[in-house]
């Protein structure tokens, strides 16, 4: 439908976007990269000598940064396997008959609309403080001990957190994804003589599996950058034991001010993030010629 | 289309979904509930649900002695502004490449949202350094400047999938009955395009109000918004829970509406289109 | 006035040239039907007159004067679109009303056209309504009044009939042909359907990969089809196409009988089985195996004609009415 001029004009419309977009990645990206291979720390101003590898093998061998990379996966799996598997149970019940529908919903995403700082705070204050907290009250009344949840078991805390934050996500996609089954295929294979359950496996969730692909892509970008859960919570102990890789480099970085091993760091994390990238980017990518 | 199911069946499905909703609600109405309480009761054992008495004094304490209102004005500024500032970018830009796609419009479209997916972590370092030295540490146009480019990515989509659902043979009808760029902006495309840019900005202000990654890297005492605020609160010194709780209803409660308005925009605005 | 002169116009997509160089001449008032199966170029032909497309080369020429480059909205032409086009966020009368808006009618004016408009296309109890709310027929209406008050040199047609259902489109054809009647302006309208061009236009331009393979009037493309094209795409059903020994005893390549020119008669020269006979009441239509020269055979017969499957019959074709054709495709004269 285009015409020369239109094309033109079409340039001049994008190129702001592009080239603040081109910058915003660029400029930052290369800053990382060269830092990455200097020793440079904040605490001692003076010359920053180039030094090859030694921050990637000082971040790669450093203990914490196993135990970040393992506390990385486990808090990015827990997470979507709790939100993904709840995220179609919910959607499932949701998407039967039933009085209310519209308010529940509404109740169901609710906590994803909460920021971050609240949540972990609410959470770690008013449900999981091993005195006040109402699972405290709760133990209490069951005549059991009391269970300093963030202290015992601080990553599985973190991931209860997280989960609670992203399975309205799951939730409300899978919900979406599965009101755009046409009825009457399920109809056809009632008529076929499928039981519920094999109408489940057989339909509904080949029908979802694109929709569960996304939300598993797009969590995982979030999840692999969980920050401010950690902060508040436990900032990352007791040790390292709640700590992952976003929360690492930003040790390294804005608690002890060393910017080369911060940005190896980084480094790092970036090509973490571009392999779900990849993956996340192709389903898209798809999509777009459809 | 439901099919219609025996009334008991529907009363289970009720019962459980309802059960279910308040269950995941429930942090959310606890800690609307306890931030009318006294600190006092906000820690009473056994707990109190209803029955205590309701208080504003929580509110009135936070504004006084944190100046809360100034936290929430630098949340507004920073989300609205940087949603107002990313719209002004991408609005040409999506418009351009839904109505004049060219060879390369799909790979640009991809390479921005490869943008999205850079852990911000990578660039920490850098950014924390540019700011320190131009002095945008702790300022709300630094925030603005982060948040709209972290944004963008996702405004653009947005838009771009809002727009392509607009017939071509629309604007050319609109061409055809004489109207020039200029009207034809104005009196068509405008007009189709309002409930996009609307949900486009609803979702956007969700976004950059609920950030907590450049949030609470970037600011201090001065420039930060609710969620650098509300981190504050986590060093414990003493009974503040119901203090905490007011602080955070006031942060939650005008996202928490708008997300409601816009939950049919979030899917598709969150899956870049992938799932409507 | 309304004549349209397109000389030498080329169109190319890149490298692919999809109009070869074409010279057109349409007349003052008259309807022309560009026709053609899809992918032809006919909607690209439409769209390079509405100046919705930038024509490569050649000129385009309304009234004698050159518009090539002039926009579309200055040619003087109001258009009609497949998907109909109308602004959804604007009434009926709104969108009647646009085109006047853009071109400073005044008020009372653009009143006075909206009721006139409204009133031939039955669109009076609707028009504070949105689109939303329309049938497909009435927004179709809607459409076509929106494209009346501007009073254009010409009106351009894309396909649009073809979302409506198959009763509609006959009705919505007839309304089509009456505003010709009484409008006399030109129109121009694209069409796959072989039977709305039949049916409406004074003059059919079949297209076949951006060539135009034959204009002329819907009877001078019946009755003498320049090439095997099309013959078999004007007439329904299709013309029977023979080869082989029957052509030759005609001196032709091929040689075509329209189903219509094919009677039952107990001594006729061809004979078949009968596959499938659809009994329409006022015709029979005959699908004929086994003939020994073609794959099947469609005759036209008699409403009341009594045959079933299987049973063999007897044809005669109308030797008057047989089109001959070369190796090339070519009518024999």
């Amino acid at each position: 439908m285009a015409t020369q001029h239109s094309r033109a004009a079409a340039r001049v419309m994008i190129s702001p976007a592009v080239i603040l977009l081109l910058g915003w990645m660029l400029i930052p990206l290369g800053m990382t990269l060269y830092f990455s291979f200097l020793r440079y720390n904040l605490l001692m101003p003076g010359a920053n000598p180039f030094v090859g590898w030694e921050n990637y093998s000082y971040f790669l061998s450093d203990p914490a940064f196993q135990t970040a990379i393992v506390n990385t996966l486990l808090l990015v799996l827990g997470v979507l396997l709790i939100t993904v598997v709840g995220g179609v149970l919910i959607a499932l019940l949701l998407d039967q008959p039933m009085w209310g529908q519209g308010i529940v919903r509404i109740l169901v995403i609710a906590p994803f609309f909460v920021m971050p700082t609240v949540s972990a705070l609410v959470w770690k204050n008013m449900f999981m403080n091993p005195v006040n907290g109402l699972f405290a009250h709760l133990f209490q009344a069951l005549g059991l001990a009391p269970f300093d949840f963030l202290a015992q078991a601080p990553l599985a805390s973190i991931i209860g957190i997280v989960s609670w934050q992203w399975l309205p996500f799951a939730t409300l996609i899978l919900l979406t994804a599965m009101q755009s089954l046409d009825s009457e295929q399920l109809e056809a294979a009632e008529m076929d003589g499928a039981s519920p359950l094999a109408r489940f496996f057989h339909i509904v969730l080949p029908h979802l599996a694109r929709a569960i692909t996304v939300v598993i892509l797009i969590q995982t970008i979030f999840l692999l950058s969980v920050f401010a859960e950690i902060l508040v919570t436990t900032n990352g102990g007791p040790g390292t034991a709640s700590t992952n890789l976003t929360y690492l480099v930003y040790a390294e970085s804005l608690l002890r001010f060393d910017v080369g091993t911060g940005s190896a760091g980084g480094v790092v994390a970036i090509i973490l993030a571009n392999i779900v990238a990849i993956f996340l980017m192709r389903m898209i990518g798809k999509n777009l010629d459809a | 289309m439901a099919r219609a199911v025996t009334p008991r069946r529907k009363a289970i499905n009720t019962a459980l979904a309802w059960g279910i909703g308040i269950l995941i609600f429930f942090p959310i109405l606890w800690t609307i509930l306890t931030s009318f309480k006294t600190e006092a009761q906000a820690i009473a054992d056994p707990p109190l649900f209803l029955n205590f008495d309701w208080t504003l004094e929580n509110y009135v304490t936070v504004q006084e002695r944190s100046n809360y209102f100034r936290h929430f004005w630098n949340s507004v500024v920073i989300s609205v502004g940087s949603t107002l500032i990313g719209l002004l970018i991408a609005v040409p830009a999506a418009w351009a490449m839904a109505f004049v796609p060219g060879r390369r419009t799909k790979d640009v479209l991809m390479w921005m949202l490869s943008t999205k997916m850079l852990p911000p972590v990578g660039v920490l370092v850098p950014i924390y350094l540019i700011f320190r030295d131009t002095g945008l540490l702790d300022s709300r146009i630094g925030l603005v400047i982060v948040l709209t480019l972290i944004n963008l990515p996702i405004i653009v989509w947005m838009l771009y999938t809002y727009f392509r659902e607009i017939p071509g043979e629309i604007l050319e009808a609109a061409r055809m009955d004489g109207a020039g760029l200029r009207s034809e902006i104005l009196y068509v495309l405008t007009p189709m395009a309002v409930p996009g840019i609307a949900s486009t900005l609803l979702l956007n202000i969700i976004l950059a109000w609920n950030e907590a990654f450049w949030t609470l890297n970037l600011t201090a005492a001065n420039a930060a918004p609710l969620t650098a605020f509300i981190a504050s609160y986590s060093s414990p010194e003493g009974l503040f829970y119901a203090k905490l709780s007011a602080a955070s209803t006031m942060a939650i409660a005008p996202i928490l509406i708008m997300g409601w308005f816009s939950q049919k925009q979030l899917v598709r605005g969150l899956t870049f289109g992938a799932v409507k | 006035m309304g004549q349209i002169t397109l000389d030498k116009v080329t169109k190319r997509f890149g490298e692919v040239e999809v109009i070869p160089p074409l010279d057109l001449e349409i007349g003052d008032g008259e309807f022309t039907v560009f026709v053609g199966p899809s992918g032809c170029g006919k909607s690209t032909l439409l769209r390079l007159i509405a100046g919705l497309e930038d024509v490569s080369g050649g000129q385009i020429r309304i009234d004698g004067r050159d518009a090539t480059e002039t926009p579309p909205a200055r040619r003087g032409l109001a258009m009609v679109f497949q998907s109909y086009a109308l602004y959804p966020h604007m009434s009926v009368r709104k969108n009647i009303a646009f085109p006047m808006k853009m071109a400073g009618v005044p008020e009372d004016e653009q009143k006075r056209r909206i009721e006139g408009a409204a009133k031939a296309l039955n669109l009076t109890d609707y028009l504070d309504r949105r689109p939303g709310q329309l049938s497909g027929g009435q927004r179709q209406r809607v459409a076509i009044g929106r494209a009346i008050v501007r009073e254009p040199a010409a009106f351009l047609f894309d396909e649009p009939l073809s979302n409506l259902d198959a009763a509609l489109r006959v009705g919505m054809r007839l309304e089509i042909s009456e505003l010709h009647e009484r409008l006399k302006t030109t129109m121009i309208y694209v069409t796959h359907d072989q039977v709305e061009a039949m049916t409406m236009a004074d003059k059919i331009v079949v297209l076949r990969a951006g060539h135009v393979e034959q204009v002329g009037s819907p009877l001078e493309l019946y009755r003498s089809p320049r090439n095997l094209f099309v013959a078999g795409f004007i007439g329904s059903p299709k013309m029977n196409f023979i080869e082989g020994e029957e052509a030759g005893r005609h001196d032709a390549r091929t040689i075509g009988i329209r189903p219509e020119h094919v009677s039952v008669d107990p001594s006729g020269p061809w004979s078949g089985v009968v596959a499938v006979s659809e009994h329409l009441g006022s015709d029979t239509f005959l699908h004929i195996h086994e003939t020994g020269l073609c794959d099947v055979m469609t005759v036209r017969a008699g409403g009341e004609l009594d045959v079933h499957h299987g049973d063999r019959v007897r044809l005669s074709p109308d030797l008057s009415k047989l089109h001959r054709f070369d190796g090339q495709g070519l009518r024999i004269a």
